[in-house]
């Protein structure tokens, strides 16, 4: 019974995700085919090849960490007003209204960003205050506005339903005896939100780790994290072997950065109870 | 603060307003307002290629959805009773197929199966019978088993959460007096886990239906909305495309609210 | 014979005996008539294979859908509508940024193109590994050889095999913004200059190797197909030291140069003419150091779905009244001389389309080995995720 419960789940698992994963390590060992592609061998020089992609690497590490702490900034007041400020009427529609932005493409809505950031948008209005020839697509800058975009109700979740889930009468005591509204935010509300930051920072900097569209669409080919570096190694130089390499290398680091931000987590909130995923 | 919050929903729905703005535009660019038209809508609609990658994006996300929802909540439930060993692997698996990056998922299935066909299919070809052996190739099944991955972990993970919370002793009553466990599930267990099969199924369903990065490696030649959508940025996007847009989100915006209504008029009805 | 196509029902023999009359009466010329009756696609067809009479050009079942890889601004967008109410078939065009990218795909195996536009250099190692199969000439009676360039429709044949037929041809130049832009522009040299001084984040290289780094060997004065590791050492450090002066890397650059967010870019005389028609202070300029002359070619891939469609789009493309149209709307020159006689004095005389044959001497021939080269591509790679 157990068994026959757990059978596909378990089937689908081995045959899309172990299989892939062993068949991506064998890969890694082999050799690019003359015309590309792959054939078979076993080396390590895709391994020992890494270091020429260390500038991919290195953007990813801090862009998106980056663009998960500019999330949170921007997120946590949002939060802390839909579930302490805001006045209970609304906040059902305030809260949806965070979410409702996901049914429409990224896709589509990032290439509204395109325009807003290329000479038609911002610019052509700057140019009419007298401030000409100002650049703002392809450059690191739109990229992280892409990523908070994008990423921002993700962030927002998370911290909101920890915010909600906090006992007002806490507030209330805390004031009552006295403390100033800034040191009830940063002795009460603060620490008992972190699980839900911890979840919110650590979900957008996995999320942003593997990242492909929003450097490929508001970066102009030129800011590369290394999912694009990943997607130019099959679609373009057709090598597979060291494309392999690579996705294997960012599997190992995303496992790093996830325990890290776990023993982080386990540590601020004092607890073993935080859920990442 | 006011101010804040009202510059971030700016924010989050500018980019919205602007797509939703060109939907309606006269001319052929999506980057100059020439005119109020809504002449594009029903382009949209006359596009076959686009009506398919629509329909194709739809029954992709269904069906991977509805796969992960019963294979998920099945592996919820068995999770349960397995020994604690199987336990750990089956949670470290799910959470692995949850953070490796799309990409990576997208690449890995797509050189998996690549190999894989290049064995099968001559394989196929020297065992079958008749004149044109059946060729395996990438296609809707190798986007919705991708897909159905990501989609099965999240589903697991959320019904396992609700089962956790689940008291035992009602189960345990039940048995008690007598049911069995098929009614145990169908009286018990599952009403009050629905909500969350339903919850996973639909952000299964969003997240298939907006995957570009996975399905542009394993689609072969099917074509998702996303992946027209990325092709027509590169040769042009026409005010099309943002119809389409707006479609999507016009009719998911009506079965949120109708949805809402639904479970309004059952707790009035239920007295609560 | 493309009218034929127009109408391609089978005529009746009332409308055939109607054609009849308009054709007596002088209300309607005799290739009209032909073309109509589908007697212009038999005589044709006949002319060629002696006693072949039941021909599987056209008769096929064309089915409703296809699909066609080619470059960006490059189909007039009529062409394809037309050839959709002639057939009922409608085409769905795919836009690439390289031929590298369009190889990958194809050797991942299920496009499900019907036809693609593949560029000289690469047909070779198509042929080669089997992707392309030879042309089935029965099936393009519209393509006539001996009205063709050989000077750029040789790469077309492999042993003696013509496995694809020529697009046209081009060059890729400088297009440059002259309104923004002071200083020369005239080589590559002068390019990657201004990339780093006047034009400083408002220009823009091809994101495949064959011209980003060609051209940059060729700035180096080195030879635009160079493998040699050592030119490619100083063309990758010239191109990692303006890579951040760049505004973006990427084969569509129209928009961009449009919307003036890019003052130049490397540039192919297609897009070159579209460019300086719609804002004529966009030049397009030759490297007088060197760079690339190339031919686009029709290929069909082995693994097209809809082959029937994929032979009937790329005869109706075939046909000189056809890529006339195209020509004009696109500016790509043409390798036909049916279609040179066609087209009106204005477009003959762009020198953008086509220049004087002195400017050209120094330009090359992207070479097949550049399209496998690990080198090159490794190289590439890097220059972008620098």
């Amino acid at each position: 019974m157990t068994a026959a419960l757990v059978a596909p789940a378990a089937a689908w698992l081995v045959v899309f995700l172990v299989l892939p994963f062993v068949a991506m390590l064998v890969f890694a060992f082999g050799e690019r085919a003359p015309e590309g592609g792959y054939q078979p061998a076993f080396t390590f020089a895709q391994f020992a090849n890494l270091p020429t992609r260390a500038t991919a690497f290195w953007n990813t590490l801090m862009l998106a960490p980056a663009g998960a702490l500019l999330c949170l900034l921007v997120a946590y007041p949002t939060a802390y007003y839909l579930a302490v400020k805001a006045n209970p009427r609304f906040r059902l529609i305030l809260v949806s209204l965070v979410v409702v932005p996901f049914w429409t493409s990224l896709l589509v809505r990032t290439y509204a960003w395109m325009y807003i950031l290329g000479s038609r948008g911002i610019p052509n209005l700057l140019s009419m205050i007298g401030i000409e020839d100002v650049r703002l697509l392809n450059t690191p800058g739109a990229v992280l506005l892409g990523i908070v975009y994008g990423y921002l109700p993700l962030m927002i979740m998370p911290i909101y339903v920890s915010l909600e889930k906090l006992d007002r009468r806490l507030l209330e005591a805390s004031a009552d005896l006295g403390a100033k509204p800034a040191s009830t935010f940063f002795g009460v509300t603060l620490p008992l939100s972190l699980p839900g930051v911890m979840t919110g920072v650590a979900l957008v900097t996995i999320l942003l780790l593997g990242e492909y569209l929003i450097p490929q669409l508001l970066g102009g080919g030129k800011v590369f994290f290394i999912g694009n570096a990943l997607v130019d190694l099959f679609l373009q130089s057709r090598n597979w072997p060291f494309g392999s390499a690579i996705a294997v290398t960012l599997v190992a680091v995303v496992v790093v950065v996830l325990m890290v931000a776990m023993r982080i987590a386990w540590k601020v909130a004092g607890t073993r109870q935080v859920d990442l995923v | 603060m006011r101010a804040f919050i009202s510059s971030v929903y700016l924010f989050l729905y500018a980019p919205i307003a602007l797509v939703v703005l060109f939907s309606f535009n006269a001319g052929r660019n999506a980057s100059e307002f020439s005119g109020f038209s809504t002449a594009w809508y029903g382009k949209a609609l006359g596009n076959s290629f686009l009506v398919s990658a629509l329909q194709n994006s739809l029954m992709i996300a269904f069906t991977s959805a509805a796969l992960a929802a019963v294979f998920g909540t099945m592996a919820a439930l068995g999770m349960e009773r397995l020994g604690p060993r199987m336990r750990a692997l089956f949670d470290a698996l799910l959470a692995a197929a949850i953070v490796v990056p799309g990409v990576v998922i997208g690449i890995a299935t797509l050189v998996a199966l690549v190999a894989l066909f290049s064995f099968v299919n001559p394989a196929l070809a020297s065992l079958w019978p008749g004149e044109r052996p059946p060729q395996l190739g990438l296609g809707y099944g190798s986007i919705i088993a991708a897909h159905g991955l990501f989609s099965m972990a999240l589903v697991t993970m959320i019904v396992k959460a609700r089962i956790a919370s689940l008291g035992r002793d009602i189960v345990e009553a039940s048995s008690d007096l007598y049911a069995t466990p098929l009614t145990t599930f169908r009286l018990i267990v599952l009403p009050q886990i629905l909500p969350s099969i339903l919850a996973g199924f639909l952000l299964a369903f969003t997240f298939s239906f907006d995957d570009f990065i996975i399905a542009f490696f394993v689609a072969g030649s099917k074509t998702t909305l996303p992946i027209y959508v990325f092709a027509s940025i590169r040769r042009g996007v026409t005010p099309e495309i943002n119809a389409i847009a707006t479609m999507v989100l016009a009719a998911s915006l009506a079965l949120i609210l109708s949805a809402r209504l639904l479970i309004r008029e059952k707790k009035s009805k239920s007295g609560e | 014979m493309t009218k034929w196509y127009r109408e391609n029902a089978p005529i009746t023999a009332v409308k055939l005996a109607d054609e009849l009359m308009r054709l007596k009466r002088g209300s309607v010329t005799r290739r009209h008539f032909l073309g109509v009756t589908g007697l212009g696609f038999a005589t044709a067809v006949l002319a060629r294979q002696p006693g072949l009479f039941n021909s599987t050009a056209f008769a096929g079942d064309l089915g409703s859908q296809m699909s066609i890889a080619t470059w960006p601004n490059y189909h007039d967008p009529a062409t394809f509508e037309a050839f959709t109410a002639a057939t009922g078939v409608a085409v769905e065009v795919n836009v690439f940024g390289s031929n590298e990218e369009m190889l990958a795909k194809l050797q991942a195996g299920g496009t499900g193109w019907d036809l693609f536009v593949p560029t000289n250099y690469t047909i070779s190692t198509y042929a080669k590994l089997g992707l392309i199969d030879e042309l089935d000439m029965s099936q393009l009676p519209n393509y006539d050889p001996s009205t063709q360039n050989a000077r750029f429709t040789h790469e077309g044949m492999v042993d003696g095999k013509t496995y694809a037929v020529p697009k046209n041809w081009g060059t890729t130049g400088i297009a440059v913004n002259s309104s923004k832009i002071k200083a020369p522009v005239s080589s590559w040299k002068d390019f990657f200059e201004v990339a780093m001084t006047e034009a400083d984040g408002r220009t823009m290289v091809h994101d495949y190797q064959l011209t980003t780094i060609g051209n940059a060997l060729v700035s180096l004065g080195y030879s635009f197909n160079s493998i040699k590791s050592d030119e490619l050492a100083k063309a990758e450090e010239l191109l990692i030291r303006v890579k951040p002066h760049l505004y973006a890397i990427n084969s569509d650059y129209q928009p961009a140069m449009r919307a003036t967010d890019a003052w130049m870019t490397m540039c192919w005389t297609n897009d070159g003419a579209q460019l300086n028609r719609d804002m004529p202070e966009i030049a397009y300029v030759l490297g007088k150091d060197g760079g690339e002359i190339w031919t686009d070619f029709y290929a069909i891939p082995k693994s097209a779905a809809n082959k029937p469609a994929g032979y009937a789009l790329l005869n109706y493309l075939m046909a000189p009244e056809n890529a006339v149209k195209e020509h004009i709307a696109n500016g790509a020159p043409t390798t036909d001389s049916r279609v040179l006689k066609l087209l009106p004095e204005e477009v003959t005389s762009n020198k953008i389309v086509y220049p004087d044959e002195a400017s050209l001497t120094p330009l090359e021939f992207g070479a097949a080995v550049t399209l496998t080269d690990p080198g090159r591509a490794e190289l590439m790679a890097r220059f972008k995720a620098a």
